[in-house]
């Protein structure tokens, strides 16, 4: 009985070896943690340089997505103060105190290559379409747990917080226009062109482009979405820095690749936790056996029936 | 709880050798009246979140989506009421054949912390029937830490724990009526073969979502303070459980027997103790080596709450194992008891922090539970504490020295000889003098 945790360390160490090697064939599948753009992956070009903040593409984003407009402002203009349940695109402004230059901003989601909200989800509520990459809810999966709301470091998904049956709000870049061969709402209204929709190759293509014809106008001449977070699918051109339109420096490395790394490993093909469980059945199994022989040598003593 | 010095005679005489229940006194009181109108509370402001949706009912906002339900019932509570996780791994794993005393205890505070938590959980989740796709493993997302909280948390409380906690029933239908007893006994026996894979069960199942849940914070990154945010959440997570579980399982079990006036065996006690203690440091220790070698000590030292929460955590956690400590010398059971909660109350404040206090959410934005949230989150936890009353007096939980059990014995036989389900004592042996005892009413 001394020799317990040795016993124990042995116990694991003998069913390990196996179960190590599996581990270290499978890592090298684990090292390729390199984010794969999807195939037609689609996106937005935003410029907030050249965008007025006439929000026209807020009523069209509400008419295509069929969604009453937002008006508990006024009660009569469509003027949310932030996305919410009713908004999933919105025109904000930023303007310092000191005077600086000012910038309105479009916030919607980001369709990040490597998703936090869609790595968090439990049942897949929230998943990348493999081919166009856009990152769409479904009723029926979604357990309402939120997670998304806390997990997105855009802060996009919004939750309803009214009524029993409460939905998640996102921008799915218009999907089932996209089907019909049209555009997401709010690019065909936009009139000076500040956002505009493609494939992500051509919307880089032409962001580049448009650094290379101004030079000294675009904040660290950077088109932010290009790797950020891992690389995103929506891309900003900004004359101000992206911080302070709320688009956080959050590095190359995406935040669930980033993150969850080593709790992916220690999950991968479930081995790590397989190997203990059977280390700690070998355990117990002697525990026990040394266990009711001495409840029942103490039964013996006292004369009272053994309590395991 | 006066500071009592034990010598080795009264030790051995009070010696925790079987679990007894609580006799003589009555289940339902004034107190037990109280948690069960808190209870009822409860279902009724639950009936009405259901209908309302969450905001109507609770502070939650866009920036804090997460209110004291989870934060609170289910990441901090579940930790304390990780005891037959704990102790449990101290006694089969370790072999501390001493704390085998304490299980029963574990058992049934973590079943009921669990029991309560998910409870909670499923009125916090906005839209609960999705919960069924939990029986179709294809469509997990088995990388989530959510997915794997859930998922885990629901089958460790409802198989292995569950399971686990059968025994004191059985046993209570063994002596209920002697012709139950064949029936019993064999099922005890296919119970006892099982039992190695169970057991192992529920300790690799609470492993794996007591570290998850410091897991779920670290997707937020940046926005959780940096004294908080580390890749070692989830390692951390789990050690806070440990020590925690410890205090809630022998502290519980030290009120338990000043309120019930049970002896107390210090040697099991000492043992916790010295176990929680050394729990306690190594955690500490790993905790500030973490801060020191990330660079984020600095924080500590700014003037913000963040600080003041990270120093009242390190405070509490420190005296409460200083505590523990002192008590093994002194064998003062008013420190040990202070010490354990003391401790507990650190790492309560440890596990609310990176989802709460230390959340910063961008744009700032404040999180403030309603009364609604509050009285919810209380009548849930009353709740298990009006279970937890009631099973210690009906059934064997509550570890106590041999005479204990004669003396209940004697007290059914001669004061309560009307009482029906007194059959249970009435054969304390094997049934030898039934024959003698039966016809007595």
């Amino acid at each position: 009985m001394a020799i317990t945790r040795r016993e124990l360390f042995t116990t694991v160490a003998k069913a390990g070896v196996p179960a190590a090697v599996a581990l270290t064939v499978g890592s090298k599948a684990l090292q390729a943690e390199e984010i794969p753009v999807p195939s037609a992956a689609v996106g937005l070009l935003y410029d907030a340089s050249i965008c007025i903040g006439c929000k026209a593409c807020e009523a069209a984003c509400s008419e295509a997505n069929d969604t009453p407009e937002d008006i508990s402002g006024d009660q009569l203009h469509q003027a949310p103060t932030d996305l919410n349940e009713l908004t999933r695109n919105i025109i904000k402004l930023y303007k310092p105190e000191d005077g600086s230059p000012y910038s309105f901003v479009k916030r919607q989601c980001m369709q990040c290559l490597d998703p936090a909200c869609a790595a968090g989800c439990p049942f897949q509520a929230l998943h990348k379409n493999p081919e166009t990459g856009i990152i769409s809810w479904t009723a029926d999966k979604c357990i309402g747990c939120r997670y998304c709301t806390i997990t997105c470091p855009y802060h996009i998904p919004r939750f309803q917080w009214q009524g029993y049956n409460p939905r998640v709000t996102k921008c799915e870049l218009c999907s089932d226009r996209l089907e019909k061969g049209l555009k997401p709402g709010c690019t065909t209204v936009c009139p000076t062109g500040a956002v505009i929709f493609g494939p992500r190759t051509v919307l880089l293509a032409e962001a580049k482009q448009r650094i290379k014809n101004h030079p000294g106008r675009y904040y660290q001449e950077r088109i932010y979405g290009e790797t950020d977070n891992g690389g995103t699918q929506a891309l900003y051109l900004s004359r101000v820095p992206f911080e302070k339109l709320g688009l956080p420096e959050l590095g190359t490395e995406s935040v669930p690749a980033r993150t969850l790394r080593w709790q992916r490993r220690l999950y991968q093909y479930f081995a790590l936790p397989a190997l203990l469980y059977a280390g700690l059945v070998q355990v117990i199994r002697t525990s026990l056996k040394g266990h009711e022989d001495e409840a029942h040598e103490r039964e013996k003593e006292t004369g009272l029936r053994a309590q395991l | 709880m006066s500071s009592i010095t034990i010598t080795n005679a009264s030790a051995d005489q009070s010696r925790w050798e079987r679990a007894v229940p609580v006799y003589g006194f009555p289940v339902v009181n004034r107190f037990f009246l109280g948690l069960v109108a808190m209870t009822l509370v409860a279902f009724i402001l639950t009936a009405y979140r259901e209908l309302a949706g969450l905001g109507p009912v609770s502070g939650m906002n866009d920036a804090f989506g997460w209110g004291i339900w989870k934060t609170f019932n289910v990441m901090v509570l579940t930790a304390l009421g990780s005891g037959a996780f704990a102790v449990g791994i101290a006694a089969w794993v370790f072999r501390r054949k001493r704390l085998h005393s304490l299980m029963r205890m574990a058992l049934l505070t973590s079943f009921l912390a669990y029991a309560c938590g998910l409870l909670l959980l499923g009125i916090d989740a906005g839209r609960p029937w999705n919960f069924y796709w939990i029986v179709f493993p294809w469509k997990w997302n088995m990388h989530s830490p959510l997915a794997e909280v859930a998922i885990c948390m629901s089958i460790y409380a409802m198989v292995p724990l569950a399971i686990e906690n059968i025994p004191p029933v059985l046993e209570r239908l063994w002596y209920f009526d002697s012709r139950l007893r064949p029936g019993v006994e064999r099922f005890e026996r296919r119970l006892h073969y099982f039992f190695p894979w169970i057991i192992a069960a529920a300790y690799l199942l609470p492993g794996m979502h007591q570290s998850s849940l410091g897991a779920l914070m670290l997707l937020a990154g940046e926005r959780v303070h940096p004294l908080w945010q580390t890749p070692w959440l989830p390692f951390l997570y789990l050690g806070a459980a440990t020590f925690m579980s410890f205090g809630c399982v022998a502290g519980t079990t030290m009120l338990c027997c000043v309120v019930w006036k049970r002896a107390m065996d210090m040697e099991v006690l000492d043992e916790a103790a010295r176990i929680t203690a050394w729990l306690i440091f190594g955690w500490m220790g790993w905790r500030l080596l973490d801060i020191l070698f990330r660079g984020a000590l600095g924080t500590a030292f700014h003037f913000d709450r963040f600080a003041g929460v990270f120093w009242l955590e390190m405070i509490l956690v420190g005296i409460g194992g200083w505590m523990l400590r002192r008590s093994l010398r002194t064998h003062e059971t008013r420190m040990m008891f202070l010490g354990y909660i003391f401790s507990s109350l650190g790492g309560m404040i440890y596990r609310f922090s990176p989802t709460t206090l230390a959340f910063r959410p961008n744009p700032e934005s404040l999180y403030f539970p309603t009364t609604i949230e509050v009285l919810v989150s209380l009548g849930f936890i009353s709740m298990g504490i009006a279970g937890f009353l009631l099973i210690v007096k009906r059934f064997a939980i509550l570890p106590a020295p041999l005479y204990e059990w004669h003396d209940m014995a004697s007290y059914f036989r001669f004061r309560r000889p009307y009482i029906r389900w007194t059959g249970y004592f009435k054969y304390g042996h094997f049934g030898e003098n039934e024959s003698e005892t039966t016809d007595s009413h």
